[in-house]
């Protein structure tokens, strides 16, 4: 297996939607970057920072939604090596730039205005894993080659409404003077391990659903020649 | 043979009548692209949120005396979410037949991908009018309830259909400048951080006024204080969205001299809007006097009314408001005893409108004897803590002798304050700062605040458990003891026949 994977690491990282993900980064970083001239009076403002840092999560989780993207879906999937350490692997190419990324970020956003790097940091890392933990619950679930469309605007849709909609008791979007933002990133981090726990219950090959479908090849073509005799 | 030049003759016809056609076609694909649009998920997703945020707003409890002056300003609030929603369908629509691998299909067709893009620009236009239907909707809502008083602004009222119209032509322009589905969410995120959640800039500088829509909500002024750029600003809006329907059409491959006049056209609008509202940012010197002489002298300004014993005064535009003032006055000394009962006092409206639209200062309470402050919102709290002020001025005589009070007749204050009220608990947690009933507490009131100790706070509990018609009787009975200054609330309690708290009063905790 080891010998597998270490041969689709080629073909892999060619098929990774790089030009996506570096569109993504880069208006990321744009934004981290606007936090600088952002403020009242030359002073970085605390809020507009954590904002913006916010939204450059938003952006590279919304690169990420594409991670999974496989034109050729059809036709992998009877390559030797399973969905999930195909899914692993594009994870695995992909993270040291998304650390490097996050890094860089949170470096251009003013130090005097940044808020507490762990927690953001936190916040960040659910965005992006629960973009791709979407994708391979759509890939799971539908026959789509390319879930990232769909995937990329729920996020923004959830990205939009949260804030508005969440209940004060489950609020996520605290400011980093608000009595709530301890609490606010406890729930982040239960946000990351349901995100990580669905990618992990969604990247696996469905078996039940091959078994229904041979139930159904199995029942058709006697309902067909009974229509073909009733004619 | 004849049979064969017939068919011949057909295809000549179609030239001349090609440009009719043409225009035809492109409002049929417009109607086609508009129900699309409309029923798109993020579209009707983005629509019941926004009706459903305006009836959440009009029907909240607290929101029954509005401004309208305000309400205008507050319809441009979620309009750009919707438009972010429309920028996104249409930016889909737009890459449509790319995404679906048709281009070549519709490339045989008489239709130009120009037309087409004037098309899909022109479906914009029925979810911007959506927009307008809802703004006017909410605005009307608000004018018509029975304590609505001011004016609103046709100009304020457009911001939210225009900035739909911007956002969805951005949509269409970035389908025909970058041929990708990832263009459009990316642009979305940028957008609502920077313009719908304004982390950008604010509305006091020219560069804060080029994103869609600048509310400036801070405390309700008089209308005509407000000088913003508002007109400007529209023709600003509308300019920008023309230009990029118009450049969407040209990149389209339309190279017609009208697209490129209009484009010229559409972009002189911009410009002109743009200027004349950076021009217009910081308030006339007129404005500042008039600001300045509401602020200091507002009796110049004011139209005085006589209701029963006391005077109202009123910016001319909250006149109407007066009678439900005059209710509470009137509540309040029925419970007073004495000459407090009988006084004439002076209600008078201030604002504080030096320091700007956004800048919510605090006003300095008066020094005039028998002289109340009220001011620019009612409804919800605003109605204790003017019942508050006009209690405090008459135990202590003026809003400057009562903001110093500390000692026993704050128990008389604020039985006058809550005690004519159905559920006076239940007002009493709402006026104090921290929402208690327990401990001390600061009390709001319509200039500077009071200040509850926990004493005050036992004895006025207390007060409020027994029969209204008893505490009332002897407040009247001992009215000159509880006024007087220095008396102690165990004292007060005494006097007014409940228990007495042990320690005493403490202001200084």
């Amino acid at each position: 297996m080891r010998g597998v994977t270490r041969a689709l690491m080629a073909p892999v990282w060619r098929t990774l939607p790089w030009r996506t993900l570096g569109a993504a980064g880069g208006v990321g970083l744009l934004l981290a970057a606007t936090a600088r001239v952002s403020g009242t009076g030359g002073e970085p403002d605390r809020w507009s920072t954590l904002t913006l840092l916010r939204a450059a999560a938003l952006a590279g989780a919304l690169g990420l939604a594409f991670l999974l993207d496989d034109p050729a879906r059809h036709t992998t999937a009877a390559v030797p090596a399973r969905r999930p350490v195909r899914q692993a692997l594009r994870a695995a190419l992909v993270a040291p730039f998304a650390a490097l990324w996050w890094a860089a970020a949170l470096c251009l956003a003013p130090a005097a205005a940044r808020p507490p790097v762990g927690d953001i940091t936190l916040e960040a890392a659910v965005a992006c894993v629960l973009a791709p933990a979407c994708a391979a619950a759509v890939v799971r679930l539908t026959d789509r080659a390319r879930p990232g469309r769909a995937v990329a605007a729920a996020l923004l849709a959830a990205a939009v409404l949260a804030p508005l909609l969440l209940p004060d008791r489950w609020a996520l979007f605290a400011g980093t003077d608000d009595v709530r933002w301890e609490a606010a990133h406890d729930r982040w981090a239960v946000l990351l391990a349901g995100a990580v726990t669905l990618w992990a219950t969604c990247a696996p090959d469905p078996l039940r659903r091959r078994l229904r479908s041979r139930l159904r090849l199995r029942r058709r073509p006697p309902s067909r020649s009974a229509r073909a005799g009733s004619a | 043979m004849s049979a064969v030049v017939t068919p011949r003759a057909a295809p000549s016809a179609v030239p001349t009548e090609a440009p009719r056609d043409g225009w035809a076609a492109v409002f049929a694909l417009a109607r086609f692209e508009t129900r699309k649009l409309l029923t798109r998920l993020p579209t009707l997703v983005a629509f019941t949120v926004y009706v459903a945020w305006i009836v959440w707003h009009a029907t909240r409890s607290w929101d029954d005396h509005p401004a309208l002056q305000n309400v205008d300003r507050v319809t441009q609030s979620v309009p750009p979410l919707v438009g972010l929603a429309v920028l996104l369908c249409a930016n889909s629509a737009g890459l449509r037949s790319r995404r679906h691998g048709t281009e070549p299909h519709f490339a045989v067709l008489p239709l130009q991908p120009w037309r087409r893009t004037a098309a899909h620009a022109l479906s914009v236009v029925p979810a911007a009018l959506l927009t307008a239907v809802c703004v006017a909707g909410q605005f009307t809502w608000e004018a018509l309830k029975p304590g609505a008083v001011g004016h609103g602004s046709p100009a304020e009222l457009a911001v939210g259909p225009l900035t739909v119209l911007l956002f969805g032509a951005t949509g269409v322009l970035l389908a025909r400048l970058v041929r990708s589905a990832f263009a459009a969410p990316l642009l979305t995120v940028c957008f609502l951080f920077l313009f719908v959640l304004g982390t950008g800039t604010s509305g006091d500088d020219a560069t804060g006024w080029l994103t869609p829509s600048v509310p400036q909500l801070g405390p309700t002024l008089p209308s005509g204080l407000l000088d913003r750029p508002a007109a400007w600003h529209a023709l600003y809006l509308l300019g920008a969205a023309l230009t990029a329907a118009v450049l969407a059409v040209l990149v389209a491959g339309a190279r017609h001299w009208t697209v490129r006049a209009g484009l010229a056209l559409t972009l002189a609008l911009a410009l002109t809007g743009a200027v004349a509202q950076a021009a217009g940012v910081s308030p006339s010197p007129e404005t500042t006097a008039a600001r300045e002489r509401a602020s200091v002298t507002p009796e110049k300004e004011q139209t005085c009314v006589e209701r029963g014993r006391s005077r109202y005064c009123a910016f001319p535009e909250w006149t109407a408001w007066t009678g439900s003032w005059a209710g509470v006055v009137d509540r309040v000394q029925s419970l007073a005893g004495g000459t407090a009962s009988t006084q004439g006092l002076v209600v008078r409206q201030r604002v504080e409108a030096r320091y700007g639209l956004e800048s919510d200062s605090a006003l300095a309470p008066s020094a005039t004897a028998h002289q109340v402050t009220v001011g620019t919102e009612w409804g919800g709290n605003r109605v204790p803590e003017f019942a508050t002020a006009v209690a405090a001025v008459l135990v202590a005589g003026s809003e400057k002798a009562a903001s110093d009070m500390c000692d026993g007749r704050m128990v008389t204050v604020m039985w006058l304050s809550v005690g004519w009220q159905d559920d006076p608990l239940d007002v009493l947690r709402r006026v104090r700062l921290d929402d208690s009933l327990k401990g001390a507490a600061v009390v709001l009131a319509p200039t500077d605040p009071l200040l509850m100790t926990s004493d005050v706070t036992t004895v006025v509990r207390n007060l409020l458990a027994k029969p209204r018609a008893e505490v009332t009787a002897k407040v009247k009975e001992h009215w000159a003891e509880l006024t007087a200054p220095g008396v102690t609330s165990a004292r007060a309690a005494r006097l007014l026949g409940v228990t007495a708290p042990k320690a005493a009063d403490t202001c200084g905790e």
